[in-house]
């Protein structure tokens, strides 16, 4: 596990009622963790504040897991170094 | 004044609501249900001779399989009479049944929609516990798979028909089952189940003739055919549920606001004062078409929601028509009850028992504050990427600008906002509103219609302009309340 997921999976485990240890890439955010369309989107907010990445809403319509949370950190960390 | 949707409805459903009138007309007296905390008897099965427990059930098990636009119609004319009744009835149409009849099995149907149909059964419909509200996540009542069996435990609060219901829909907390760690799923559960028990009737404000109970399950063990849908999908289903829901609660509003609409006007005609009657003073004036006009905008919006097929457009429409409709039926209300003088505040004119009834529909069934922050949200997911110049309608575009606006400037950070998603949805829910009366107003092609519908339009330009104002700003609230800021928002 790199430190990007590990710093995701950190803020994940600040809105829902799962241990850190718990949260899995494989989880979805709904199904297993609990979030409804609102909750989901706070967090991807709270990412982009944390991680100073300028995602828009259009960005994250597909993110429904703990994976592609965190692929989506990379990718906008990876075109911010660019 | 006409019925809800009755432009034009067909000669079978016409024919209903007209039995339906006479029978409330001689049967229902809502004075005394309120006085009493009780409908007789009498009423309910009265109801179910005229079928109207089984509108919207299959016809093969004994219902009628009308739509939801008709059972609508229905709900509205019971409201006009009594709210609780309506809520009796509309309840068992929408939440009671409608996840049974989508989601159930053949078996399913066969055991209970028959006597469902017939009103022998009465349905009941819960997902509310003490600490969970709008909040499904926080569900704490649980159930565990046992071998061919669930285990439940837990407490559900606020059960419409619980007193009388013969079979409830209930959400409870299913971690692990279908492959969700943290999914909810839909059970079916009949009052003489082992370990289930209903609770104490609730003394309420208002619909005092509608029972309302707490449930309680100490290890109730239910076989596992009592699961409703597929397992740990809870939330998927509930939507399609609240929206029925929602969208029959909208309708009892414009029943109770239609009541009280009807009793301002007669009142306003013969009452005189300055040697004139009420009516004829320009205020008043003014007021009364306010009032038709939010009445004439609400039964549309309804009835717009209530054509919806397509799930998602239905939730959405049915959060707006949730939050117009029971926000209006307070206001006209409130506003019929000032037009009598103290004559309102006496109970024997019938408005104080109106405000007392509709004050909950602000509440119930998702309260207006988290719904309007769900339809912000699903209008900046649904626009946000949309160019203003696809909007050929000025008060779309404004909308659209709006919310451009918004996602241009927060981005992401607008969901740690709640109060700009909430002013958007506000906004939003206006505009919705405005769109549906003019539409009706040019199905219909009278001028009054017409009238209505520029009197919403101003409404609904006032809201979009109002949640412009909006900002991300909230110093000022922390001072009042004398507390720390933590965090700032731009």
């Amino acid at each position: 596990m790199t430190d990007i997921d590990t710093r995701v999976i950190h803020l994940i485990a600040q809105l829902v009622p799962v241990k850190e240890h718990d949260i899995k890439p494989a989880q979805r955010l709904r199904d297993d963790l609990g979030m409804d369309s609102v909750s989901s989107m706070e967090l991807l907010s709270m990412l982009a504040e944390d991680f100073e990445l300028d995602v828009g809403i259009e960005d994250v319509a597909d993110v429904h897991t703990v994976a592609a949370t965190i692929e989506l950190v990379k990718v906008f960390l990876a075109k911010k170094a660019a | 004044m006409r019925a809800l949707g009755s432009d034009p409805g067909s000669e079978v459903v016409d024919a209903l609501l007209e039995q339906t009138r006479r029978f409330c007309a001689r049967e229902i007296d809502a004075q005394a249900i309120d006085a009493t905390a009780r409908i007789p008897p009498s009423v309910l099965s009265g109801l179910a001779e005229l079928g109207l427990f089984g509108v919207t059930l299959p016809e093969v098990h004994g219902g009628a399989g009308l739509s939801l636009a008709d059972a609508c119609r229905v709900v509205d004319v019971l409201a006009r009479f009594d709210r609780s009744v309506a809520v009796s009835v509309g309840l068992h149409l929408g939440l009671g049944t409608r996840g049974l009849v989508r989601f159930g099995t053949a078996a399913q149907h066969a055991r209970w929609l028959p006597s469902l149909a017939s009103g022998a059964c009465i349905a009941a419909f819960s997902t509310t516990e003490p600490g969970a509200g709008s909040d499904l996540s926080a569900l704490r009542a649980v159930a565990r798979e046992d071998g061919e069996h669930f285990v439940v435990s837990g407490e559900k609060s606020y059960v419409t028909n619980g007193g009388f219901a013969g079979l409830f829909t209930v959400a409870v907390s299913t971690p692990g089952l279908g492959g969700a760690q943290r999914g909810q799923s839909l059970l079916l559960v009949e009052p003489t189940d082992a370990g289930f028990s209903v609770q104490r009737e609730e003394h309420k404000l208002g619909l005092k003739g509608s029972s309302t109970t707490g449930l309680l399950f100490e290890d109730a063990r239910l076989e596992r055919a009592r699961l409703l849908g597929e397992p740990g999908q809870g939330a998927r289903m509930l939507q399609h549920i609240l929206s029925w829901g929602r969208t029959l609660m909208s309708a009892g509003c414009c029943g109770g606001a239609a009541f009280a609409i009807e009793k301002a006007l007669a009142h306003t005609s013969q009452r005189t004062q300055f040697g004139r009657p009420l009516a004829a003073l320009d205020v008043v004036k003014e007021r009364l078409a306010r009032l038709r006009a939010r009445h004439f905008a609400m039964e549309a919006l309804v009835m717009e929601t209530a054509a919806q097929r397509d799930d998602e457009a239905l939730a959405v429409h049915s959060l707006a028509a949730k939050v117009f409709c029971s926000e209006g039926a307070g206001l006209i209300a409130d506003e019929a009850l000032q037009l009598h003088g103290a004559l309102g505040f006496i109970e024997d004119t019938g408005l104080a028992l109106v405000v007392r009834d509709v004050r909950v529909t602000r509440i119930f069934e998702g309260a207006n504050d988290v719904l309007l922050t769900h339809l912000g949200t699903a209008e900046l997911s649904r626009h946000a990427t949309r160019p203003a110049a696809t909007v050929s309608d000025e008060l779309e575009r404004a909308l659209a600008d709006l919310t451009r606006t918004l996602h241009t400037t927060h981005r992401l950070r607008i969901f740690r906002t709640p109060r700009l998603l909430h002013a958007l949805g506000h906004a939003t829910h206006w505009v919705m509103a405005s769109r549906a009366t003019t539409t009706r107003a040019q199905s219909t092609g009278q001028p009054s219609h017409h009238a209505m519908a520029t009197l919403i339009e101003q409404e609904a330009r006032s809201a979009v302009s109002r949640a412009a104002t909006v900002t991300a700003d909230d110093v000022v609230f922390h001072q009042v309340l004398g507390l720390e800021r933590h965090g700032a928002n731009p």
